[in-house]
């Protein structure tokens, strides 16, 4: 054989083995079972889910939880699609309704924060001083149409922006299309960037706000109103009834090892952000269920 | 640092492999409709509307096939890289027929005709056509891995941005802007920019190499 001929057979027999190598490595995966997780983005970016999981794998290796980060009403859907086994979601309006489809079972309120309405801190609509939520976005609309103040919107169907809708619905007004209300179709963490170069006001979950706030992203917006029962927002989790077998007992076991540790839950994020993030629903569970079953009819 | 060499290496691997893949498609097509001349009015214009079609929209229709109510959902390929593979492989197809199709068609004239004037078999015609025209097959590869690894849409909608698993450098993007983590997410389109540039230019100079120019 000659020697050129030699020398490339070696280079693709090389090239060949690299290949297969590096296939394997990112195809296969050396874990017994997956399960398949949707959830919203506000409960993962926090890094919770990937902490707890963590925790869960002690008593469970060669267990893979793949966590898919995507909004309340996208985790939904690709729910209703067959395609996740576990949801993690804060709508109850739009979970009520894929409940009442049949598509998920199981509920389980794991725990709970708060949204905050943030706003410029000369606060031009007087939200400071607003009676309750609504009355604040009352007071929002009338100077937004004063053009004295601006309003962005996650516009996503979001669990946060399935919440604001609800707010303006209770005041009786629709802002949609008004030239100071600014649909900005993206996450919280872009929207309240938004919020603060516009020096707007906007509807913020209260985890992502303090963590923007606290990286130094945020500076002209603060808090300016917050409200422990008409503002509460709920995380859940639940079950999708089409996931079957191996991956459905895991899925069942981690829902379970959720909800029975929410105290991992409420020290999370205490060291770093002064207070916790969430709050474990365990405490006020009876007065949580009846406060989401309101919260679920008021579409 | 690990994870992120961890979703660097997935990249390069991704859209390398949907490259390659894409690739043994494209150019036998490319080639084909360069000696044909019947279809070529028809598909080139229809393949070169297609080249900036936009990801999500493959995304989101490769999602519907793939889902587990979808059609082809018994594949369970859905949230795996190998999706991802063939929905950029799908994704940089009309890119890289578009680009081989113009660079063969013009070897053809340029040597093709003269090889079979002067004797040459059909098998004899194709290589000479191919080995004048592959510095034009590379460009056009190179374009196909540069959107392939660029791209956005196919990644978070099949492949879900699992950590670890799915997540590429542009999901990775993606969910650091989402986070309101600039700095980490500029960081990574840094390391994305480099890594295209390395491949495009380590190409050309494999290219010289090679003896051609």
């Amino acid at each position: 054989m000659p020697r050129g001929l030699n020398k490339i057979l070696v280079a693709i027999i090389v090239a060949a083995i690299v290949i297969a190598a590096v296939t394997i490595s990112f195809t296969v995966r050396y874990s017994e079972v997956r399960v398949r997780v949707t959830t919203t983005t506000s409960l993962y970016a926090t890094g919770l889910l990937e902490y707890l999981e963590e925790e869960f794998k002690r008593s469970h290796p060669g267990v893979e939880i793949d966590f898919i980060p995507v909004g309340s009403g996208e985790a939904l859907r690709r729910a209703a699609q067959g395609d996740a086994c576990l949801v993690f979601v804060h709508a109850p309006s739009l979970e009520k309704k894929y409940l009442e489809q049949g598509v998920l079972e199981q509920h389980r309120i794991i725990a709970y924060n708060f949204f905050v309405i943030v706003g410029p801190s000369d606060d031009p609509a007087g939200v400071r001083n607003a009676s309750n939520a609504v009355d604040a976005f009352k007071r929002i609309y009338v100077s937004g149409e004063e053009g004295r103040a601006r309003f962005v919107s996650r516009g996503d169907r979001s669990g946060t922006h399935v919440k604001e809708l609800s707010l303006w619905r209770l005041a009786g007004l629709s802002p949609q299309g008004k030239p100071w209300y600014m649909e900005r179709g993206a996450g919280m963490a872009d929207t309240l960037v938004t919020a603060d170069e516009l020096n707007a006001y906007t509807l913020s979950d209260i985890g992502t706000y303090l963590k923007l706030r606290n990286d130094g992203r945020i500076r002209n917006i603060e808090i300016l109103y917050v409200n422990d029962t008409e503002l509460i927002n709920i995380y859940s989790v639940y079950l999708v009834k089409t996931c079957t077998g191996d991956e459905r007992r895991i899925a069942e076991e981690f829902a379970r090892f959720v909800y029975e540790n929410q105290d991992l839950i409420a020290k999370y994020g205490v060291d770093e952000y002064g207070q916790p993030l969430f709050y474990p629903a365990r405490d006020r569970e009876s007065e949580l269920a009846s406060i989401w079953a309101d919260l679920a009819q008021s579409r | 640092m690990d994870e992120l060499l961890d979703i660097a290496v997935r990249s390069l691997f991704v859209s390398g492999a949907a490259t390659i893949l894409s690739s043994a498609w494209s150019i036998p097509l490319a080639y084909f409709m360069a000696r044909s001349r019947r279809i070529q009015y028809v598909v080139a214009p229809v393949l070169e509307g297609l080249v900036g079609i936009p990801t999500v929209l493959i995304g989101l229709t490769l999602y519907m096939l793939l889902s587990r109510s979808g059609p082809l959902g018994f594949l369970n390929l859905l949230y795996t890289p190998q999706a991802i593979i063939l929905g950029e492989a799908i994704l940089v197809t009309p890119l890289v027929v578009s680009v081989s199709y113009r660079v063969l068609r013009a070897a053809l004239e340029a040597y093709g005709e003269l090889a079979y004037s002067l004797g040459a078999t059909e098998k004899q015609a194709a290589l000479t056509v191919l080995r004048e025209a592959l510095p034009g097959l590379l460009a056009a590869v190179a374009m196909g891995f540069s959107r392939a690894i660029g791209e956005l849409g196919v990644a978070f909608m099949i492949g879900g941005n699992i950590k670890g698993y799915t997540r590429t450098l542009t999901t990775a993007i993606a969910l650091g802007v989402s986070m309101g983590e600039y700095e980490l997410a500029m960081s990574l389109g840094v390391v994305l920019l480099t890594l295209t540039l390395a491949v495009s230019i380590g190409l050309r100079l494999w290219q010289r190499a090679w003896g051609y120019d």
